[in-house]
């Protein structure tokens, strides 16, 4: 890696820098929420979107409107804008845009063995996707019966070949298993994702590896609360954790000894970022779930990502964020449809400043 | 004139429309373009408002007329675009286009999806027959082979005894089966690979490639596509084979078991490829004629949708009054145009039949309205250099009318060149002539228009061009001698061998003879050939720079006084005004004096005595005037005068304002005081008396402005009041300074210019002329052609703008700022003329 990288930066990552700072802008407000959760149907909801970056999005469509067709748009124009900066990268922006959309590629996989299991069509699976994470071998995932043949036959031609070193077993593939394999797949691609930001150095360091450390820690806590009630044994616990986290090495040998809600939140207290999250939700005024509250957390990080130049955690940043905002958007038309007008406040907002 | 001075005086309106016609007028003020309306329900939002359903009943019909643009360019129909402006639909005949529109859309759907089915059946079935073709090289192939016994050769574990693991396979039931089908090229690779490892080699794969490009039925793309035929031992492989061609989207066929099969199917295929071919041929043709007949009338809706969606965008804005069976709007409006205004009310009823007429009714309010100036297209030009700075604040002094002289003049003053000027001029010329011509006006060339909307302006500086350069006597950097010289050589050098000898001669004004008298028009051309023809040219155009430095300056300064005397505030014509002028007129003024009586008191005669006004200006800050030799008598006692008065003028200019202010905001105060005042000093009873009527007169004139705004209750901040002051009071006097040597880029650049022409003729033309041969005359002909090219791009393009550019600054910074504030929002009047005209704007496309 060169010493000053800031000086050739924007030789061949200024272009797609720009776009996406210029992509951010579009990024909804807090009058456009205000806005948005004032509508009383889903048309009214298109009719505020047209005035936004969304503009045209919902209106070309000729079906009815429904939450599901809203949805799919939005990941529909996230995708577009995604494969629109991906294919304009260079390396190692490319690898670094890549190793983005592993993480979907994931979480396909195991949904679709899940899906497998309970005997559903492919066809049927394959729209619930996310697009992001598709690849060419998607349909053939129903044809394993065990992780070590997932890997062989189908997926070792995939870039998630590379995670599943420590995956590969040959028990049947049940549901548990499943979820276990997602999670030894996630812990392989973030320690992956990791050392690749590490090595990239410079202000991507800076800004990725405390983001990466964060995901890690909220996926060992969430492994960790998840387990209760399972027969997860707390040394299997710890083969799932990821490594690169905060929390290592200490933190997660005191996950891996905990037995109930109490004390993985005795745990969250030596850690000030964690304390937050974990504390008891009277301070707020309305009761948040823990996974709100970690992605509460996790927009603030993304945000602070747009402070610096010359990295590529704008990048992963942006796509956290127009997915949170989709997730927002979603939440607010689930709302709408289902007049629950009382709760329609819980989305979270992102770039709270700008209004 | 004065309209152009000042801008339009403006009124709020309140325009009462009866619900029945309120479509009918607004429409009708669209058509005009009159007046402004403004948002009554800012608080609500987009979707609560009144007519938010026709508005999405507009977009609906904008989605379905998108659609038939598009699909009238995909089958390349060319859509005439008239100038046919059909006024807005009445509410009533808006059922009728959305039927015939929802009828065609329909229509269209149904026959292109028909088509779309047509086209994929008849791919399906040329990718069937070419399947069929290719794998019956395959088979041919294989049982060519199949004496051989080499047909397995690939499988490891068969290869120890093929036919008896052929027979025990038979003995188990395991059949061998066949699936055949179609891939894209690009998958084929991957797909083998899964199929060996998934299969771990119970099949064999055999592919080709298909010569031709099929159309994929998804993108519409032409892709290559290759022909795969897989033979696969037992049912258990069969699921796995596949379900991994569904997974990599193969185009899956049955596959003949035998010969006969083969082509008996390949016979129906070509016959029904034949009908199909029949079939979609005749659904094109209709699907055409259906989008032709769209065609004819698809601009005139599109005009129509836009102008009604425009109509209840403007409807929105208004509100309704108690009774709900009016509309009210509020318009900002010309005065002038308040009849037409009437008028375009009156028709709108009367088209709508209504029983009871709407009418305006005009509002006082203190809101400043926003600032109109009508122009034509003469003046717009020169009225968008103003704009472009700052739209006036409203009824302020608009700089445009005198920016017509004054900019054409400083740029000419730096293009100074007869023969530029004449290029220049007659380029504008030509586009003033064909303005009217449809390709120069419509054109989508950015640059082009930018030349074209300033054709007036390009013109003008043409001719003030031409102007400056007679008065300079440059033409393509050579002189014209049209009166004859005033100098003579004959009356100094008498003897022909002084003449042949030097190389350089000296002319003496001051021997009789040799000058004799002024040239009339301009700079004698034997200037042209004098050696210290710079020094000459650069001390006259370095002063002209100042003179017309000053001169402009000082114009912008009195200009103020307009603005001060319209917006009632006289004390600014003694606090502002009043010292600005003397620090300007003191200081940079008299150097202007000095330029002169120096130009006209010394002559040849005295040359030698004439002084150094720089020298004498300095001094003249200094206070020193001892060392060198008075201009004339009493020197020194004016340039004390003038200094002494320039500084004086800056604290008053600095206080006087926020001072008078606060005096006249605490006037009640004062008052109380002076009486207090009186009670102790009773013989000065007069002055107070004075002071009370000066403040009544204040009062009057204060009382005067509350009139016309109804509350003005600005709060006074004396420290805000002293900053503004403080800060303006500096910028002037600095600034007279920077400007006024900001003003020697006239020198500069003029001399830039002329020295560049001169360049380009003793680099180029010189040396093409040198050439006294017969084949000179042909070497001249591509030296010429160089010296065009030059001349117009560097001389004319890169030189013109840049001079442009300067004048444009010298206007913006250095006129504008001395009175014009611009801090103004333009009229924007609801008009249909203004909505975008062609349909790629409209997003529909």
């Amino acid at each position: 890696m060169a010493v000053c990288q800031e000086l050739s930066f924007n030789v061949d990552h200024g272009y797609l820098e720009g776009l996406v700072r210029g992509m951010k802008a579009g990024i909804l407000t807090q009058t456009d929420y205000h806005n948005l959760s004032q509508c009383d149907t889903l048309e009214d909801m298109k009719l505020h979107l047209q005035s936004t970056d969304y503009g045209k999005l919902l209106s070309s469509s000729e079906e009815d409107l429904t939450v599901s067709l809203v949805d799919s748009k939005l990941k529909e124009i996230l995708v577009t804008e995604f494969s629109c900066l991906r294919t304009n990268a260079l390396p190692p922006l490319s690898t670094f845009l890549d190793y983005i959309t592993y993480s979907y590629m994931i979480d396909n996989v195991v949904m679709l063995i899940t899906g497998a299991l309970k005997h559903r069509d492919v066809a049927e699976l394959l729209p619930r996707c996310h697009p992001l994470g598709a690849f060419d071998q998607m349909a053939a995932v129903g044809i394993a019966r065990t992780p070590s043949e997932l890997y062989s036959a189908i997926l070792v031609d995939t870039p998630l070949a590379q995670f599943f070193q420590d995956a590969v077993s040959e028990s049947n593939l049940d549901e548990m298993e499943a979820e276990i394999l997602r999670n030894k797949l996630y812990k392989a691609y973030l320690e992956s994702f990791h050392s690749f930001c590490k090595n990239l150095g410079g202000a991507t360091k800076d800004i990725m590896c405390p983001v990466l450390e964060f995901e890690a820690d909220r996926r060992a806590f969430i492994i960790t609360v998840n387990s209760f009630g399972t027969d997860l044994s707390g040394a299997d616990r710890s083969t799932l954790y990821p490594s690169c986290g905060k929390l290592y090495p200490e933190g997660l040998q005191l996950l891996a000894k905990a037995e109930d809600h109490e004390q993985v939140k005795a745990v969250a207290n030596c850690y000030p970022d964690f304390k937050v999250i974990f504390e008891d939700p009277e301070s707020g005024s309305d009761c948040k779930t823990l996974e709100d509250r970690f992605f509460e957390q996790e927009v603030k990080m993304n945000t602070l990502a747009f402070l610096q130049q010359f990295h590529f955690g704008v990048f992963y940043s942006y796509i956290k964020l127009k997915e949170q905002e989709s997730r927002n958007i979603i939440w607010i038309a689930e709302c709408v449809t289902q007049r629950q007008k009382s709760k329609i406040h819980n989305y979270i907002p992102i770039f709270k400043g700008t209004n | 004139m004065c309209s152009l001075l000042r801008g339009e005086e403006m009124c709020l309106a309140q325009l009462f429309l009866q619900s029945g016609s309120a479509y009918d007028c607004i429409s009708e003020l669209g058509e005009l373009g009159l007046v402004e309306f403004r948002d009554l329900n800012p608080s609500v939002n987009a979707f609560q408002r009144k007519y938010v359903n026709e508005i999405k009943k507009c977009e609906e019909m904008e989605r379905i007329l998108g659609y038939l643009l598009r699909e009238i360019k995909k089958a390349d129909i060319s859509l005439p675009e008239r100038d046919v402006n059909p006024v807005a639909p009445l509410p009533k005949h808006v059922m009728t286009i959305m039927e015939q529109l929802q009828r065609l859309e329909v229509e269209l759907g149904e026959v292109t999806r028909n088509k779309e089915k047509l086209q994929k059946n008849l791919l399906e079935l040329t990718e069937y027959t070419h399947m069929l073709r290719i794998t019956r090289n395959f088979v041919q192939r294989t049982a060519e082979r199949e004496p051989l016994q080499v047909q397995y050769e690939e499988f490891p574990f068969l290869e120890k005894d093929t036919v008896m693991d052929y027979s025990s396979m038979q003995r188990l039931g395991a059949k061998l089966g066949f699936i055949s089908g179609l891939i894209h090229r690009v998958k084929i690779e991957a797909f083998e690979r899964m199929l060996w490892r998934v299969c771990k080699g119970y099949t064999i794969l055999s592919y080709a490639e298909i010569d031709e490009y099929l159309e994929d039925p998804d993108t519409g793309e032409p892709t290559k596509s290759v022909v795969f035929l897989i033979s696969y031992w037992g049912d258990q492989i069969g699921q796995k084979v596949k379900k991994i061609c569904d997974c990599y989207h193969c185009h899956l066929y049955p596959y003949p078991s035998s010969n006969e099969e083969r082509n008996d199917v390949v016979e129906g295929l070509r016959t029904r490829i034949q009908d199909l071919h029949t079939v979609l041929h005749r659904t094109e043709d209709y699907l055409r004629q259906v989008l032709i007949k769209a065609s004819e009338s698809v601009y005139t809706w599109v005009v129509q949708v836009k102008k009604m969606k425009a109509i209840y965008y403007i409807l929105n804005l208004c509100s309704f009054d108690v009774t709900n069976k009016c509309l009210i709007a509020e318009v900002w409006c010309p005065i002038n145009d308040i009849p037409m205004l009437r008028r375009a009310l009156e028709e709108g009823s009367r088209k709508s039949g209504a029983t009871v007429p709407s009418f305006v009714n005009r509002i006082p309010t203190t809101d400043t309205p926003p600032t109109l100036i009508r122009t034509n297209k003469f003046t717009s030009g020169f009225q968008n250099i103003v704009d472009a700075y700052g739209v006036g604040t409203y009824r302020e002094v608009n700089p445009a009318p005198f920016t017509i002289i004054t900019f054409p003049f400083l740029f000419a003053v730096m293009f100074g060149d007869l023969g530029h000027g004449i290029i220049m001029a007659v380029f504008a010329f030509w586009m003033v002539l064909y303005e009217n011509d449809r390709k120069l006006k419509n054109t989508r060339n950015e640059i082009w228009n930018t030349f074209f909307e300033g054709r007036y302006i390009i013109l003008m500086m043409g001719l003030f061009s031409i102007y400056t350069g007679l008065i300079y006597n440059d033409c393509f950097s050579k002189s014209l001698n049209i009166f004859g010289s005033g100098w003579s050589v004959k009356a100094m050098y008498k003897d022909i061998n002084d003449i042949r000898e030097n190389r350089v001669l000296m002319l003496d004004p001051n021997v009789t003879g040799v000058f004799r008298g002024p040239y009339p028009l301009g700079i004698d051309p034997i200037w042209n050939l004098a050696t210290n023809r710079l020094t000459f040219l650069n001390s006259y155009k370095m002063k002209m720079s100042v003179i017309l430095g000053v001169i402009h300056m000082s114009f912008g300064v009195v200009l103020s006084t307009y603005n001060h005397l319209y917006f009632r505030k006289k004390y600014n014509l003694y606090l502002v005004f009043l010292p600005e002028l003397l620090f300007l007129l003191c200081l940079f003024g008299y150097l202007v004096f000095m330029i002169f009586y120096k130009w006209l008191f010394f002559s040849a005669k005295n040359s030698r005595q004439a002084p150094s006004i720089l020298i004498h200006f300095i001094n003249m800050f200094l206070m020193q005037g001892d060392a060198v030799q008075p201009l004339y008598p009493g020197q020194t006692g004016l340039q004390v005068f003038l200094v002494v008065i320039a500084v004086f003028s800056v604290p008053v200019l600095l206080l006087g304002k926020p001072i008078y202010l606060y005096w006249l905001h605490n006037g009640s105060h004062h008052l109380r005081m002076y009486r207090g005042y009186e009670r102790v000093r009773r013989n000065s009873e007069e002055e107070v008396y004075l002071m009370r009527a000066h403040d009544m007169e204040e009062g009057n004139s204060h009382s005067d402005l509350s009139s016309s705004g109804e509350h003005h209750t600005e709060e006074f901040d004396f420290a805000d009041e002293f900053l503004h002051q403080a800060i303006h009071t500096i910028e002037f006097c600095l600034g007279c300074i920077s400007n006024t040597a900001s003003y020697l880029r006239l020198w500069a650049l003029s001399l830039a210019h002329a020295q560049l022409s001169e360049v380009l003729w003793a680099m180029v033309m010189r040396i093409g002329l040198r050439m006294d041969t017969t084949l000179g005359v042909f070497f001249l002909v591509p030296v010429f052609g160089l010296f065009a090219v030059l001349t117009v791009s560097i001389l004319l393009v890169m030189e013109g703008l840049s001079a442009f550019l300067h004048a444009l600054r010298l206007h913006w910074v250095e006129f504008q700022n001395k009175f014009y504030s611009g801090t103004g929002v333009k009229f924007s009047p609801f008009s249909f003329s203004l909505l975008p005209s062609s349909f790629e704007n409209d997003g529909l496309l």
